[in-house]
This record gives C-alpha cells, sequence and structure tokens, in this order.
C-alpha cells in the first residue's frame, strides 16, 4: 500500500513540477499572442490610427485611437448556434460606424458564417448610430440592413449586437448625434 | 524486423480509426480542414510517442494497481504540454482545434497503447509502435479532411483549386456531412481491405 | 426570473441544439459501441447522465475553490481528468452497495464512462463557458439527457435495420456513421428554434 502511495506522489510531483515550467515558459508567448491579435483587431477598424489607449468608461472598455475621435470596442452576443463577437471602429463624437469585424462565431458554415464576408460586414460601414432594422428586401434608407439570404437570424443577431453597442458608445461619449 | 512490423502495424493492419475505429470524437469533429487534420494528428503522435516511451521506461517501477492511474496523469502531463506550445506558436489552428486539444488525454488510442503494448514492450518498439500508430491516425484524419474541405471549399490545405463557379457543398463541413463521409470512406477501406486480402488467398 | 429562463433555455438548447454527440462530436464511442439494443444504450445514457450531472457539479467546485484560488490553470487536464476516474470508482462502488440490481444494469457501463470524452469535454466547457454553480449542474445534466436522447434513437434505428440488405462492407460502423449523419441533419432543425 506504502508504495502504491508512493508512486502516484512521486509522479504527480514529477508532473506537476514539469507542467509548471512550462506554464511559466509558454504563459508570456501566449499573452503577447493574444496582445498582438486584440492589437490587430483594433487598428484594423480605425481608419487612421496606428495606435490606441484603453479607457474605461461606464464600465466598459473602449480602445481610443491617436488620431482625434476614433474609437473601437469589442462586443459580444448571442446568435443563431453560439456566441459572436465583433470588434466596432467607431466615432462616437460624429455617430458614425467606421468599420465592423467579426472576431469570433460558431454560426453555420456556408449560411451564417456570411456574416464575416465583406460583402455584410461592409453593409454597416459609415452608417450613423441608432437602431438599425433587418429587412428581407433591398434596403430603402440608412437605419436598414438587408439580411443574407438564408441568414436571416445570424444577421439579426449582428445587427442587434452593433445597435446596442453603439447606444453604448454614443451614451459613454456624451450623447454625440 | 521486429521494429519495422511494429511500425507498420498501425499504418495499416491495426489502423486506429479505419480498423479499431477508435479516436472517433477529434475524427469527425476537426476535419472540415486539411490543415487542423494534420496538426491534430502530429499533436497526437507526439503525445503518444512521449506516453509509450515514459511508459514503457518505467514499466517495472509501477506497481500494478497503480498502473492506470500513472497513465493517465503521465498522459494528461503531456496533452497539457501540446496544449501550451500549440496556444503560444499556432495559435489560429490551437483555436479551431479548441477543445479537442485537451480531450487527447481521453483518447482511446493512448491509453489502449500505453496498456496494452509499452507497458510490456521494450522502449524501442514502444517507439515504432507509437509511430506507426500515431501517424496511422494522422493519415486517416488527414485523408478525411482533404476530402471534406475539397468538397465543402472547394480547396486543400487553404489552396483554393476550384474557382468560384464550384458551388461549395457546405453540408461537408457540418456535422452531419463529417459522419457520412467518415461512414462512405470507412466502407470504402473495407472494400479495399478485402479486394488485397481476396488476392492474397488466391 | 431572468436567471430562471435563462436556465431553462441552456436546457433546452444544450439537449436539442448543441447536442454532444450529433453537434459537439463529444462521446463517440459509446455512441457507436452501445447502441445495438435500446434497453442496453438507455442504461447506458442513464449511467453516464448520473456521472455529469456529478461531474458538472465537481468540475465547478474545484476549477472555483482549487484551480482558480491557488492559480494553477496548468493542472486542468491532470486534476480533471483524476478527479473524473475517482468518481466513477465512486459511483460504481456506491450503487454496488446501495442498490445491486442498479448495479447490474449500470455496472458494465460505469468503467468505460471514465474514457468517455463527453465527460471530460463537459468538464473543460464548465470553465470556459463561465458557468456559475446552478448553471454548471444544469449543464452536465442536459448533457447527459442529450446523450441518452441521441443513442436511444441511434438504438432504436439500428434494432430497425439489422435485418435490412445493407452492402456487407458498409455493415456495422459505416453504417452507424451515415445514420448518424442523417439523424445531426435532423437536429440542424431545432437550432435557430431559441434566438440568442
Amino acid at each position: 500500500m506504502k508504495k502504491l502511495i508512493l508512486t502516484l506522489t512521486i509522479i504527480g510531483l514529477i508532473s506537476a513540477l514539469a507542467l509548471a515550467y512550462i506554464y511559466q515558459i509558454t504563459a508570456p508567448l501566449i499573452e503577447g499572442e493574444e496582445a498582438l491579435a486584440r492589437k490587430k483587431a483594433v487598428l484594423d477598424v480605425l481608419p487612421e490610427s496606428d495606435s490606441y489607449t484603453e479607457v474605461v468608461k461606464n464600465g466598459i472598455i473602449f480602445y481610443e485611437g491617436n488620431v482625434e475621435g476614433e474609437v473601437a470596442m469589442s462586443v459580444s452576443g448571442g446568435g443563431f448556434n453560439g456566441e459572436i463577437k465583433l470588434m466596432i471602429g467607431a466615432n462616437p463624437f460624429e455617430g458614425k460606424i467606421y468599420k465592423i469585424t467579426v472576431l469570433n462565431h460558431s454560426e453555420t458554415p456556408g449560411l451564417g458564417s456570411k456574416i464575416t464576408d465583406d460583402e455584410f460586414t461592409s453593409i454597416f460601414a459609415g452608417k450613423p448610430f441608432g437602431k438599425y432594422q433587418v429587412v428581407k428586401r433591398p434596403v430603402s434608407n440608412p437605419m436598414e440592413v438587408e439580411a443574407i439570404s438564408g441568414a436571416t437570424i445570424s444577421s439579426q443577431a449582428v445587427t442587434d449586437i452593433i445597435s446596442d453597442a453603439v447606444n453604448r458608445m454614443r451614451l459613454a461619449y456624451g450623447g454625440g448625434a | 524486423m521486429g521494429f519495422l512490423r511494429d511500425f507498420t502495424n498501425g499504418l495499416w493492419n491495426e489502423n486506429p480509426t479505419f480498423r479499431i475505429v477508435i479516436g472517433m470524437c477529434p475524427t469527425l469533429a476537426i476535419t472540415n480542414q486539411a490543415i487542423n487534420g494534420l496538426v491534430m494528428g502530429l499533436a497526437t503522435t507526439f503525445v503518444l510517442l512521449a506516453s509509450e516511451i515514459v511508459v514503457s521506461l518505467i514499466k517495472k517501477l509501477v506497481p500494478n494497481e497503480v498502473r492506470i492511474p500513472s497513465y493517465v496523469v503521465i498522459i494528461a502531463t503531456f496533452v497539457t504540454f501540446v496544449d501550451y506550445f500549440l496556444k503560444a506558436f499556432l495559435p489560429d489552428v490551437a483555436a479551431a482545434l479548441s477543445l479537442f486539444i485537451p480531450l487527447i488525454v481521453v483518447n482511446c488510442i493512448i491509453l489502449g497503447r500505453a496498456e496494452a503494448f509499452a507497458s510490456k514492450n521494450p522502449v524501442k518498439n514502444s517507439i515504432a509502435d507509437a509511430l506507426g500508430m500515431g501517424l496511422g491516425f494522422t493519415w486517416a484524419l488527414v485523408l478525411l479532411s482533404v476530402i471534406r474541405e475539397f468538397l465543402g471549399s472547394g480547396s486543400v490545405f487553404g489552396f483554393r483549386l476550384l474557382g468560384n463557379w464550384y458551388p461549395r457543398m457546405t453540408i461537408m463541413l457540418l456535422p452531419a456531412g463529417a459522419f457520412i463521409s467518415l461512414g462512405l470512406l470507412m466502407g470504402v477501406m473495407n472494400l479495399i481491405s478485402r479486394k488485397k486480402s481476396g488476392k492474397e488467398v488466391n | 426570473m431572468e436567471e430562471f429562463t435563462q436556465i431553462l433555455l441552456l436546457f433546452a438548447s444544450t439537449i436539442l441544439i448543441n447536442n454532444f454527440i450529433l453537434v459537439r462530436f463529444l462521446g463517440i464511442c459509446p455512441f457507436l459501441g452501445v447502441s445495438r439494443q435500446i434497453s442496453t444504450a438507455f442504461s447506458m445514457g442513464l449511467a453516464t447522465t448520473f456521472v455529469m450531472t456529478l461531474t458538472g457539479m465537481a468540475a465547478w467546485l474545484i476549477n472555483t475553490y482549487i484551480l482558480e484560488k491557488f492559480n494553477l490553470p496548468f493542472l486542468q487536464y491532470v486534476i480533471f481528468i483524476l478527479v473524473i476516474a475517482s468518481l466513477v470508482q465512486f459511483v460504481e462502488m456506491f450503487i454496488k452497495k446501495t442498490s445491486p440490481a442498479l448495479y447490474k444494469a449500470l455496472g458494465i457501463f460505469l468503467p468505460l464512462i471514465t474514457t468517455n470524452c463527453a465527460i471530460l469535454g463537459l468538464a473543460l466547457l464548465i470553465p470556459q463557458n463561465g458557468y456559475g454553480f446552478i448553471k454548471s449542474v444544469v449543464f452536465g445534466f442536459s448533457a447527459g439527457a442529450g446523450f441518452t436522447l441521441a443513442i436511444v434513437l441511434m438504438a432504436g434505428l439500428r434494432e430497425a435495420i439489422e435485418f435490412s440488405d445493407i452492402p456487407e462492407v458498409l455493415k456495422g460502423v459505416p453504417i452507424s456513421l451515415i445514420i448518424a449523419g442523417i439523424m445531426a441533419l435532423a437536429f440542424m432543425g431545432f437550432s435557430g428554434m431559441i434566438p440568442g
């Protein structure tokens, strides 16, 4: 019995030590990788900025670009199959969206996954802040968003996340448009 | 001679995917892109190799009663190692494989080979067995993922082979396509092995 | 009230939309191995659901009070798999003592459950999804219920095709996989039923 416990303890200890060591080496690398990915995503949605600072307003983290008025935020919400994570770049003072990108999603490949296509994300570029409406026909005013055919729910989900995000951004930056 | 036989065993005769039918979860889940299949196969091969070496080295030191828990701890250690390594150096692929890297821990291939082979054989043969089994698993994953990516996205390893005219078969990328294509592929493998053994008899 | 609705949604979506077997590909081995007969499939499902509910509980407790408290994320896989193995052993002993009849029905399946990747997958998903205690338990139970549903349906279909004229090379696992594919297609109809 003693030998059994001893063997398991030794193996457990060696394993724990080895893992602690590997964790120490790789943790900074992994963190660096994540920071790099976030930086790329933020700068991608801000047209002019080449650096940014993190600012917390109303309990939300905003990334303010070094060019006046450019602000990005990362938001997420429920989609068709799971969480959708977006990065939104906008000017809250003029109340205008620059660009959105989809960071992460688990929508149906080939249908809902079309929310990542430029064809869909570019719809939001240049839109004024407000509450957007998903329609299943060509749009007739700037507050409307044409749904991807076969993926109305995913389109609706992205649109709702953005409507909510720009509203929070507007409140945080004191009214705007 | 024994070395070579142990190596080739896993490639075909006892191929984990097509013959023994184990390790099905990752086989189905991550084979929607060829690169995922390749990385998953190699990650599993690494864990299998490292675990078989260690198990074979310490087989005389570990009392029989705590054999399985000891092996499980050893396997889980190497899996964690691979997980951190992938997250640090191949973050995109690591994100695509997500849950299925840690799940290598419970991939029956690893515990199965550690218990059935490495705990009874010398290190040299265990290395051969691990490489054979690991690469046998890898080629099965790559084959399935190449088929699925080609039919589903018209590309292989991310290279566009078919133009925009190709109506992409989205279903191949979905769970349903995974099940159906693996089922048919297994049927084809059965057919090949039957033809092969039929010839040998004649 | 909000919390309650969320839990109900989690329950329904774990069973139907993100079904562990048909969508997440967790637990394929028992799904193919123990689905020849409805009765055994049901027992397997029951045993798995039981262990999964306990795992949901244990995973949350360990993650919150040990791994996060002492900042040991690198031991997650090792500890989870050891806990699951001990849990299964404990359940086996407990059932053996308290209900020999139940042990007879479930006994042979219990050791198999340790290497069922649905269990470890469940444990790993709990910290990843950031569930609280109640949600973790509900998640464990509904994952098990979804597993049972899929495996029993599969067994029913396999019983029905037992004497069908299937090409020799597709008999056994290949045809089961193809059936599972058609089932997965059918289950796709559920997604979108619950928005967000």
